[in-house]
């Protein structure tokens, strides 16, 4: 299984199991609000997914690429994460790290900045 | 002077706004009332605090103004709101031009600025709907692109300032499709827009703030230009999800402002008043609900300051701390001034018996404070989300990077330390990294521990705050646990359960700020601050409503605290960790509210 389907399984089957529906009913192409998932919520995932990659990832992630298709196509395209070497690694300490030099370091492009709104 | 820079302000404010309890100072009891009772906007004391130049304190340095940090800020908005909320309420909707200094351009930032500064400008926050209300999503105000700008369509109530600002911050939807990118937020100058496609509601009549300014506001077809947007299109929720971190923190200013007036007046009354032969104050009861309003107050003023810090050093975990002090705060103080009305008996009743019927006054003006800027379900909402991540991380990170965390706490709770500059940009949706206040548990255990040889201090109350501090986190483990067993609900529909689970969180993080509060400012607030009794009767305090009473050290004596209470309404000092100088009051023998300045007997 490469990157991307791996990442689209975890985040299909985390949905599933947070919402109480079968994993077979969610398509990888919908908006995850078609699910019920509100903004809040699929701000609040954002913390599961980096606990189970072990990287830093921008909070609002799921606003941006709404779909499980398009997030896990960003992840692994532009963002370079690869669930198969981080998903074990020992999460990051990112308590006193700015925020900058933690997403730079990670490759995420213009996209930090386009979000935090400099 | 008072040694810590950050009361400065508050303190000079005070002695220019004179004695309230003086009829001819400016802002005084007796003005506020005649306004009240009129329903009329406080227009002439909003003019003085323009004259007096308090709204540089809103517009940071960088920006043209004075502001450097918000423990500053704290300090002077609840010297506004122990004489008035309403023209504090007022006059402090300027907090909201935070949206520009962390969201605009150049440009929008010295509009603003200048604006404020220079045409004694205000502005209104423009986000709910009758329709939809905490729903900011469900809003159906929409702005739809045109050439050069958009097209704002929709209604916008209630709002506060909402007639006669000058600038409007308005959330409005820019992508027909909903979701989170959907909405957009705009700094509408008035002056800049056709007035015949906007208008206004007519004021709305409320039980408290009466002469605010409520009403609503109506765009019809009306053209705002491009430049007006803030930040990217589709960033107005996050937008406005950050703005509210900083408002709702800052929010507890206005409780404990409140909490101070009703506190003192009653305070006032119970010295004054005789029956079977002694004061009210002499009965032990009134004065143990006196005694503990006192700690109430106190146990807030830690929590309150160490987020006004906490904004500058752990901006990343701000999104929990602003949560808690939203509901904690204005709660518990909410119940304070209830609590004390028992005290003051029939007059808390009353519109003209005692302090020309303040009491009243500050019981319906501060009730809407716990709801307004994100009502307490909303700030648990807010906080519940996060409780599973909160307790992942607390197990992740402990016992490490321990020397940085005890550096950021003493940062954040040392009053005498400077302060990094307030960076808007750190500001996260959700937190980063786990919360410093809790994780730092087992450091200020240790710390304590390590008292047991200061010969300064009384074994018996080191040993109580000791004890309890254990308590507090054995309680947080508890909680881990249950936050752990419990399912997580995604949306709307959450278990009251998780709610409950929230202000428990809300109550651990409080006492473990009074235990920071102390251990880092033992050698400069005073002898009272440094004997720790508040803090052993604090702690105690607020385990009771973890634990029964029976399971808890038992309660000391309180007679120090009492004292304490009673030297600084003497001498004219703010209820608070930090008593600074509130301006003197007159002793005015001839009138029925005459002070006789009460003796202690030790
Ligand atoms: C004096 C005053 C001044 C105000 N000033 C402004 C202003 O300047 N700008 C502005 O935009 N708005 C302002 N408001 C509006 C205020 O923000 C709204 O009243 C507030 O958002 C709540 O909306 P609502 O009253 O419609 O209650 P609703 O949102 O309809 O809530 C009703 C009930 O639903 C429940 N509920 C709602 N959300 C949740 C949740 N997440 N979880 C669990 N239960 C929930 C609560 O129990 C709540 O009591 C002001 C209001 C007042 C009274």
């Amino acid at each position: 299984m490469n990157s991307i389907d791996t990442i689209q399984g975890w985040l299909v089957n985390q949905i599933a199991k947070q919402l109480g529906i079968k994993a077979e009913t969610i398509k990888v192409t919908e908006p995850l609000t078609r699910y019920g998932l509100d903004s809040i919520d699929s701000v609040t995932i954002v913390g599961d997914m980096e606990d189970w990659l072990g990287a830093e990832l921008p909070s609002t992630l799921l606003w941006d690429y709404p779909t499980i298709e398009k997030a896990a196509k960003y992840l692994v395209d532009e963002a370079g994460v690869s669930p198969a070497e981080t998903a074990t690694a020992e999460p990051v300490a990112v308590t006193s790290k700015p925020k900058e030099e933690a997403t730079q370091g990670k490759g995420w492009g213009g996209l930090w900045n386009k979000i935090s709104g400099s | 002077m008072q040694p810590l820079k950050q009361f400065w302000v508050a303190e000079a404010l005070e002695k220019d706004l004179g004695d309230p309890g003086n009829p001819e100072s400016m802002m005084s009891f007796k003005q506020v009332i005649d306004l009240d009772e009129k329903e009329e906007f406080p227009q002439e004391i909003i003019d003085w605090l323009y004259n007096w130049k308090l709204q540089h304190y809103y517009i940071p340095t960088e920006c043209g103004g004075e502001f450097t940090r918000f423990d500053e800020f704290i300090s002077f908005v609840r010297v506004l709101s122990r004489r008035d909320q309403t023209a504090g309420i007022a006059f402090t909707t300027m907090f909201w031009s935070y949206l520009v200094w962390m969201a605009g351009t150049d440009e929008q930032k010295q509009i603003l600025s200048s604006f404020m500064k220079d045409a004694n400008g205000t502005m209104c926050l423009a986000y709910s709907e009758k329709a939809h209300g905490s729903d900011l999503l469900g809003g159906d105000m929409q702005a739809t692109k045109v050439d050069g700008g958009y097209i704002l369509n929709g209604e916008k109530w209630p709002i506060n300032r909402a007639t006669r600002s000058g600038v409007a911050f308005v959330l409005a939807r820019t992508d027909p499709d909903g979701g989170p990118r959907s909405l957009s937020l705009f700094m509408v100058e008035k002056s800049k827009i056709n007035p015949d496609n906007f208008s206004n509601l007519p004021k709305i009549l409320t039980h408290g703030i009466r002469g605010s300014d409520m009403s609503g506001i109506c765009f019809d077809n009306c053209f705002i230009p491009e430049s007006m947007r803030l930040g990217a299109e589709g960033m107005g929720l996050e937008l406005a999800l950050k703005g509210f971190q900083i408002t709702r923190a800052l929010c507890a200013a206005f409780s404990q402002g409140a909490a101070d007036t009703a506190l003192r007046t009653t305070l006032k009354f119970a010295i004054e008043r005789k029956l079977y032969g002694k004061t009210v104050f002499d009965m032990p009861q009134p004065r143990r609900t006196l005694t503990d309003a006192f700690l109430d107050i106190l146990i807030c003023d830690c929590s309150t300051f160490g987020v006004g810090r906490g904004f500058s050093t752990m901006p990343e975990q701000i999104s929990v701390w602003s949560a808690v002090v939203k509901y904690f705060v204005t709660t518990t103080l909410e119940t304070v001034v209830n609590n004390v009305s028992v005290v003051l008996g029939s007059r808390f009743y009353m519109r003209e018996a005692h302090d020309w019927g303040i009491f009243q006054k500050v019981l319906r003006d501060n009730s809407i404070i716990s709801m307004f800027d994100g009502s307490s379900v909303v700030n648990l909402h807010a906080l519940l989300l996060q409780l599973r991540q909160l307790t992942k991380s607390r197990a992740r990170n402990a016992g490490k990077n321990l020397e940085a965390l005890e550096a950021r706490l003493a940062t954040t709770f040392d009053l005498t330390q400077n302060l990094p500059a307030f960076n808007g940009k750190k500001l996260e949706l959700v937190n980063r990294g786990g919360d410093d206040v809790l994780q730092g548990l087992d450091l200020a255990l240790a710390s304590l521990e390590k008292l047991k040889t200061d010969s300064n201090l009384n074994p018996d109350t080191l040993y109580q705050i000791i004890t309890l501090t254990d308590i507090v986190r054995e309680e947080l483990n508890n909680l881990d646990v249950k936050i752990t067993e419990s399912t997580f609900q995604f949306g709307h529909e959450q278990d009251p359960e998780l709610f409950d689970m929230a202000k428990q969180y809300c109550i651990l993080h409080a006492a473990a700020a009074c235990v920071y509060t102390w251990i880092y400012n033992r050698n400069h607030l005073g002898e009272f601050f440094a004997n720790g009794e508040w803090l052993a009767l604090s702690l105690r305090r607020l385990m009771s409503n973890l634990r029964p009473a029976t399971s808890l050290p038992g309660r000391i004596d309180d007679s120090c605290v009492v004292q304490e209470m009673i030297r600084l309404y003497n001498e004219d000092r703010m209820f608070s960790i930090v008593p600074f100088q509130l301006a003197k009051s007159q002793l005015q023998e001839t009138t029925t509210d005459a002070t006789p300045k009460l003796q202690l007997q030790t």
